[in-house]
């Protein structure tokens, strides 16, 4: 019991530290696309202590508080259920549903929080974050279906552990076709341009973030480094293999190797997010619905059709 | 109970290297930011943001003149904005008035109204000058000088009188009285 509660703390820290540096990495990347030095990768980290050591903290009730600790709370349930190589703290038969669902449930908090506020901007911002999240749902929807069509089952580990001696699931046709409306998918779940319509700044001046300031942002911010480093943690385990590396005779190498081969593969993730937000202008909301019930609901439907043929 | 102090020099080093920033862009000066937060001049570097919510900034930019009509605004940005913040004055404008300095409708000293902890001078300052200003701004964050939110605090006063010498008594209640009559 107390080995699995400093497991899942290890993993935690574990998430939050590289989930942190991920956000660096974005920062800096964006930077040199456009020939800028940028900041430091530890920005996102000096950016969260100086917002969490705010001397005054404005507040709207109770739902705003509740809002932000549902979102955290939410990011890091969905982290406990994807296996971290072969490590995993909860595991069920069907969490690949579960986890895909958990993973869209902060943002529902984070707009109890804005709704809350009552400041219109927040209102809009949340009104265009339902719209995003309900056309992001077609393609997931059938994307998942193909990956359980192809594998017989809805068990994120048993697919980690099918793909190690199939090979990873992009060099299976179907799949690959599911794995490009999902990175589609992603790019909206990480509210990266040209799906940035919910936060939109200068447009809508941050949509639902427009309220949180001090403590409530600094919150925020962890919960999104966790989500970054579950979102790719759960791409690269479902279409690019994940890993489970058994090959060194101790189990400690046999995890940093694990680790550190899961980390190039969510880096690479990252890294396509972060190129084609870095040269796409932004979608309107229509625009972006019309988008995503249209291609990558076709290619995730032929993938769907072609694994259950 | 924790004691605080101890990470002081550490969280001031994070409120140095972590300001964001909302610009009051009515002035002139408002021309001298996107330099300097493109490529250009790219204040990144040193972890500076726009940002266009003032719940989450912490360094407020006045670029050039504050007529009446902008100051109530850049009051009540201000005192929306969560302790610290700090407030830098860009031009002469804000200073003594600059080329305003007879006109009926130009705030002539923005220090009468909000505290200010960096003024730069010039008309306009060029990136250079504001990034010199920035520089200024981030040592006195470092030494716990830049206190301009503590004296706004402690000479409310001083501030309330002014501000109400210039658009009268009751001016806040006045003002939201007129938005809810605009928003019905």
């Amino acid at each position: 019991m107390i080995e699995t509660a400093l497991k899942a703390f290890l993993i935690l820290i574990y998430a939050t530290f590289v989930g942190f540096m991920f956000m660096g990495i974005i920062r800096i990347v964006t930077a040199r696309i456009h020939r800028r030095v940028g900041p430091p990768i530890y920005q996102p980290i000096l950016d969260t202590i100086k917002l969490l050591s705010k001397k005054s903290n404005i507040t709207h009730g109770l739902i705003y508080d509740f809002g932000v600790i549902y979102a955290l709370g939410a990011t890091i349930l969905a982290l406990m259920f994807i296996p971290l190589g072969s490590m995993g703290i909860l595991r069920a038969y069907g969490d690949l549903i579960l986890i895909t669902f958990l993973l869209e449930i902060p943002m529902l908090g984070i707009m109890f929080a804005a709704m809350s506020s009552g400041n219109p901007y927040a209102g809009i911002g949340a009104q265009r974050a339902l719209l995003t999240l309900l056309a992001i749902q077609v393609p997931l929807g059938f994307a998942i279906v193909a990956l359980a069509e192809f594998y017989g089952t809805f068990s994120t580990y048993e697919i980690v552990m099918a793909q190690q001696t199939m090979g990873w699931s992009i060099i299976h046709l179907p799949l690959l076709l599911a794995a490009i409306a999902y990175d589609i998918v992603l790019q909206a779940m990480f509210g990266k341009e040209p799906f940035d319509i919910m936060i939109a700044p200068g447009e809508i001046s941050l949509g639902p973030m427009v309220e949180f300031g001090g403590k409530h942002m600094g919150i925020l911010q962890i919960q999104h480094a966790i989500a970054l480093f579950g979102e790719t943690l759960f791409f690269s385990n479902i279409f690019l293999g994940g890993a489970a590396i058994t090959i060194f005779g101790s189990s400690i190498l046999n995890t940093i190797a694990t680790l550190v081969v899961l980390l190039i593969k969510q880096t690479a993730v990252l890294m396509v997010a972060t190129f084609i937000g870095a040269i796409f202008p932004r979608f309107t909301i229509d625009q972006a619905a019309k988008f995503y019930w249209k291609w990558p609901t076709i290619i995730a439907a032929l993938g769907a059709i072609l694994a259950s043929l | 109970m924790v004691d605080w102090r101890l990470y002081e020099p550490l969280i001031n080093f994070a409120r140095k290297r972590s300001m964001w920033i909302v610009s009051f862009c009515t002035g002139c000066g408002g021309i001298e930011m996107p330099p300097l937060m493109t490529s250009r001049y790219d204040l990144e570097r040193f972890g500076m943001m726009p940002n266009p919510a003032p719940r989450m900034a912490d360094l407020f930019l006045i670029t050039g003149y504050v007529t009446p009509k902008t100051l109530k605004r850049i009051i009540i940005t201000y005192e929306m904005q969560p302790d610290p913040k700090y407030v830098l004055a860009h031009g002469s404008c804000p200073l003594n008035g600059g080329i305003y300095w007879d006109a009926y409708n130009a705030i002539k000293h923005l220090d009468k109204y909000i505290p200010v902890d960096v003024a730069i001078a010039g008309c306009m300052p060029r990136p250079e000058a504001v990034m010199d200003g920035i520089k200024k701004m981030m040592e006195l964050i470092e030494t716990g000088k830049a206190d301009g939110w503590k004296r706004y605090k402690e000479n409310y006063e001083y501030y309330k009188k002014n501000q109400d010498e210039l658009f009268g008594e009751g001016w806040r209640e006045n003002r939201k009285k007129m938005d809810s009559m605009v928003n019905e």
